[in-house]
């Protein structure tokens, strides 16, 4: 059977002398603790902002989108850039919990539960854009293709705008069913460690009976691998398809056959950003050092120089392929993109996405967590202006020197805007407290492989030649102790 | 142990009978296509170029696969890690050819004043063409593909080279691992600033050079990336078969399968993606491309492609146990490097040839030809060292390596 074994140059995933009780203790005893005063002063200014938010859109709602500052050149302003920022950052929890998965990156564990939980909250800010951007909200539900009293008159399936209504729904639906059925095992671990009976009711509730049988870890294990399945091809299509609400236009600058993969790219991108910024203070708050470690965030930061440079690459591509295509219009469209009225976010997206992620190249920086912590909002600024010089810039010129316009935002907007930060934040305030924010069972299974205390006592196992390490391999038994000297 | 592998007469006998097919062919068909009409001749240089760059592609992937493991500190691939450093090893072979080819027909074929493969070479009259001189021109062309294959070159030469050095270093020393991570990160800079975006443009692309698409060159490297994990696995399965390779097992070749299942998807998703955005926008500078491929001609090699190269993997890969059988795997991995190889036939050929297409005598013996090179010159970098990378740091984990 297998040998717990692993090379001397990965650094370990678990810090210090652990056991598995250790690892519960660590996890799930501040759920049952109360939280702290900054716990408080967060969550109150969260719901604040998210109490803006929705005054800023029932007043949009009650007036009408007049109140916004998008006209009928830009049409698409902030509500938009918002929705596909969102959206992007969402990209994360699904990345880390079933690609990284495939690619058996031992590190997800740490991280998974918290991306996972960012997703969701993250998709849930997205979808209230489109929703709003509709005006007419209360008819909103006509996106939906049902046998209806309308007549012959069907939402048009041939635009992107309604596939972004299956696939965002989709995506939601599946994120939630992974992460919950995850949370199943630790909603069970906290309900056994309940000391009240409320709690134990709630958590008993939340865990559906779960008592830990072999048969129970088979079927949630089956199910793990199904929606993992399911989510890859998901997470790539979600962003494709937000990709195409522009692309399929015929408008330069968003028609451009790069849009697909390079919009995924920089959603990984912006996600794992988020997660810094989440985890780093996270783990400092709930005093998770040993459990996202700085090789946690090192890792990360990775992938962060490695998605940086490809979304680097395609926007180089985009304005090569500018000037080569000899299109005229293509030309323009970035000559306005790049020196027009609205430079500013053109350079400040090019900065934050694409040249200061090239410090991560140096060892140094992506082990510096104040660094990373700056970093991972550097980043999401630049993403956040990427969506805006795609949609803003890209419009703000029209065929008719006539209806050459300039778009700011409104307060309604912005209030908009912060409210979905209000509502990211609460959710993730309640999620912190009642859940426990990394998985706990997960991080079980790789603890005797990559845990600090565990990894000294393989020294043994790195000082065998290649052929004794072979040889016991080869009759080695679970549960075994490898011999010392084979 | 057989860690040595020393190559077998018949592998050798068959790797130079394939050669001497190519020869012949090329042979023969330069008397006949020189010696005939434009499309003769044009037809003699573009199936040429073909190759060269099909193989200088799919080679180079080798390299591209050993700096991504040696990032991702990948434990997965070091078991045969001298297979792809021994195909990355040879990428200068066919890079030199690809540079041979590719010179000879932007600097001296050319018929009545116009070059039929790469038409910018005399853009005169064409005004979109001259409003690309400014990159596409013999002199860029020439120092773009010197410097990117001799790049490629250096480096699939180096990371083998600092692979044999850490045999001989002392027992667990990390100096030259991290060496490699650095040199690993410098590499893939360089392949994202050639392979994934101007070699492709410069080389095939430009065969239709008023056509563009931003999405080129990712598509050109999906295609060669998945061809390329084909060829790993071949060579992979062949010394297998050997007897030799023997802490590889089922857990490490269900990895190769892996990726060929994967990659094969993910270029049918760049192949959709390029298509539908195309066709959905309905722009006639865009459409013209697909509008020569899909209709007319080179409709069957279109959708053969499409249904080699995706259809097959996906419904053939799908399942765990196919993953693991030999049988499967090495008969999808032929069936994905001819699919592709028939997929940059379709990229290459609507430009320079127009709808007059052949499969025949010529392409087919010029392509054995290029297949006996490839076996020829890795099966003697593989003779010429350990088939187990002793001392690798992460070997012991590649031994008791899970898929």
């Amino acid at each position: 059977m297998h040998l717990k074994y692993e090379s001397i140059v990965r650094e370990p995933l678990v810090d210090g002398e652990k056991d598995y009780h250790q690892v519960t203790e660590d996890i799930i005893s501040p759920i049952e603790m109360k939280p702290g005063r900054m716990w408080y002063v967060g969550f109150f200014f969260s719901v604040a902002l998210l109490l803006f938010g929705v005054f800023s859109v029932a007043w949009a709602v009650y007036w009408g989108l007049g109140t916004w500052g998008v006209n009928k050149t830009i049409g698409w302003g902030w509500d938009i850039t918002n929705f596909v920022w969102w959206v992007g950052i969402g990209h994360a929890g699904t990345l880390i919990s079933a690609i990284l998965l495939l690619f058996r990156q031992g590190w997800r564990t740490g991280v998974n539960r918290a991306a996972e939980a960012m997703t969701i909250f993250a998709v849930m800010c997205a979808g209230q854009f489109p929703i709003f951007h509709m005006g007419r909200v209360w008819d909103g539900f006509f996106v939906l293709p049902y046998p209806n009293s309308r007549g012959p008159l069907w939402p048009n399936f041939n635009s992107p705008l309604l596939w972004d209504v299956f696939a965002i729904s989709t995506y939601f639906t599946v994120s939630l069913l992974f992460w919950y059925s995850g949370l199943v095992p630790d909603f069970a671990t906290v309900r056994d460690r309940a000391k009240t009976k409320f709690r134990k009711m709630m958590y008993g509730l939340a865990s559906f009976g779960w008592t830990g049988t072999a048969k129970n870890w088979q079927r949630q294990e089956a199910l793990a691998l199904v929606l993992a399945g399911l989510a890859t091809p998901l997470v790539l299509s979600v962003h494709t398809i937000v990709s195409f609400d522009f692309a399929t236009s015929v408008i330069p600058g968003w028609h451009t056959t790069i849009f697909p993969p390079y919009f995924v790219a920089g959603a990984i991108f912006s996600g794992f950003a988020m997660v810094n910024t989440l985890l780093v203070i996270s783990r400092k708050i709930l005093h998770l050092e040993d459990y996202i470690t700085v090789g946690h965030l090192e890792a990360m930061n990775k992938v962060i120089v490695l998605t940086g440079s490809i979304v680097g690459v395609a926007y180089l591509t985009e304005l090569f392929m500018a000037w080569y295509s000899g299109v005229l219009y293509e030309q323009a469209a970035f000559q306005w993109r790049i020196l027009g009225p609205y430079w500013w976010s053109y350079w400040a997206m090019m900065t934050c996405n694409v040249v200061s992620p090239q410090l991560f190249w140096v060892k140094k920086l992506r082990r510096n967590i104040p660094f990373t912590f700056v970093m991972s909002i550097v980043v999401n600024i630049g993403m956040w202006f990427e969506r805006f010089v795609i949609i803003v810039t890209s419009l703000y010129r029209d065929y008719i020197p006539g209806s050459w316009a300039y778009y700011s935002p409104q307060w309604p907007e912005v209030g908009f805007y912060l409210g979905t930060f209000g509502l990211f934040f609460t959710c993730y305030f309640l999620f912190s407290k009642y859940f426990p924010v990394i998985a706990v069972a997960e991080i079980k299974f790789i603890l005797k492989t990559s845990g600090e205390s565990y990894k000294k006592k393989m020294k043994h196992i790195e000082d065998m030649t290649e052929e004794e390490f072979v040889h016991v391999i080869e009759t080695h038994h679970e549960d075994e102790e490898v011999p010392h000297h084979a | 142990m057989t860690e040595r592998f020393e190559v077998p007469a018949r592998l050798k006998t068959t790797s130079i009978a394939l050669i001497a097919i190519g020869l012949i062919a090329l042979v023969i068909g330069g008397i006949t296509l020189l010696g005939g009409n434009e499309f003769d001749k044009t037809r003699f240089w573009v199936v040429l170029l073909q190759d060269a760059i099909f193989f200088t592609l799919i080679t180079t992937v080798s390299v591209f696969v050993q700096a991504a493991a040696s990032l991702a500190q990948g434990s997965w691939i070091v078991a045969y890690r001298r297979v792809p450093e021994a195909i990355g090893a040879n990428v200068w072979l066919f890079g030199l050819i690809m540079l041979v080819v590719s010179f000879i027909i932007v600097f001296v074929f050319k018929i009545d004043g116009h070059n039929p493969i790469y038409e910018w070479v005399y853009p005169k009259g064409d005004k979109i063409l001259e409003g690309k001189s400014a990159f596409l021109n013999p002199g860029m062309f020439a120092a773009f593909s010197i410097i990117t294959i001799g790049l490629w070159s250096f480096f699939g030469l180096k990371f083998r080279a600092m692979s044999l050095a850490q045999e001989k270093a002392p027992k667990g020393s990390t100096k030259i691992y991290w060496n490699v991570v650095r040199l690993s990160g410098a590499f893939l800079l360089v392949y994202a600033l050639s392979q994934m975006s101007t070699t492709p443009w410069f080389w095939i692309m430009s065969t239709q050079p008023h056509w563009y698409s931003t999405m080129f060159s990712w598509y050109t490297f999906a295609s060669a990336f998945v061809s390329g994990m084909a060829l790993i696995l071949l060579w992979v399965v062949y010394l297998k078969n050997q007897g030799n390779l023997e802490l590889v097992n089922k857990e490490h070749l269900h990895d190769l399968g892996k990726f060929m299942f994967a990659f094969s998807i993910f270029w049918t998703y760049l192949w959709f993606d390029q298509y539908m955005l195309i066709w959905y926008s309905n722009q006639p500078e865009e459409t013209v491309y697909f509008k020569l491929r899909q209709q007319g001609p080179y409709s069957i090699i279109f959708y053969g492609a499409f249904i080699i190269n995706f259809c097959m993997p996906i419904l053939i890969l799908m399942s765990r146990p196919s993953k693991r059988n030999y049988f499967t795997l090495t008969f999808m991995a032929m069936v994905i490097i001819f699919g592709h190889w028939l997929d940059f036939y379709q990229m290459l050929m609507p430009g320079p040839l127009g709808s007059n297409w052949h499969i025949n005598f010529y392409e087919i013996g010029i392509f054995m030809g290029f297949v006996g090179l490839l076996i020829f010159a890795v099966s003697r970098t593989l003779s010429k060292a350990s088939l187990v990378p002793h001392n690798n740091i992460l070997l012991k984990e590649a031994v008791i390596h899970l898929s």
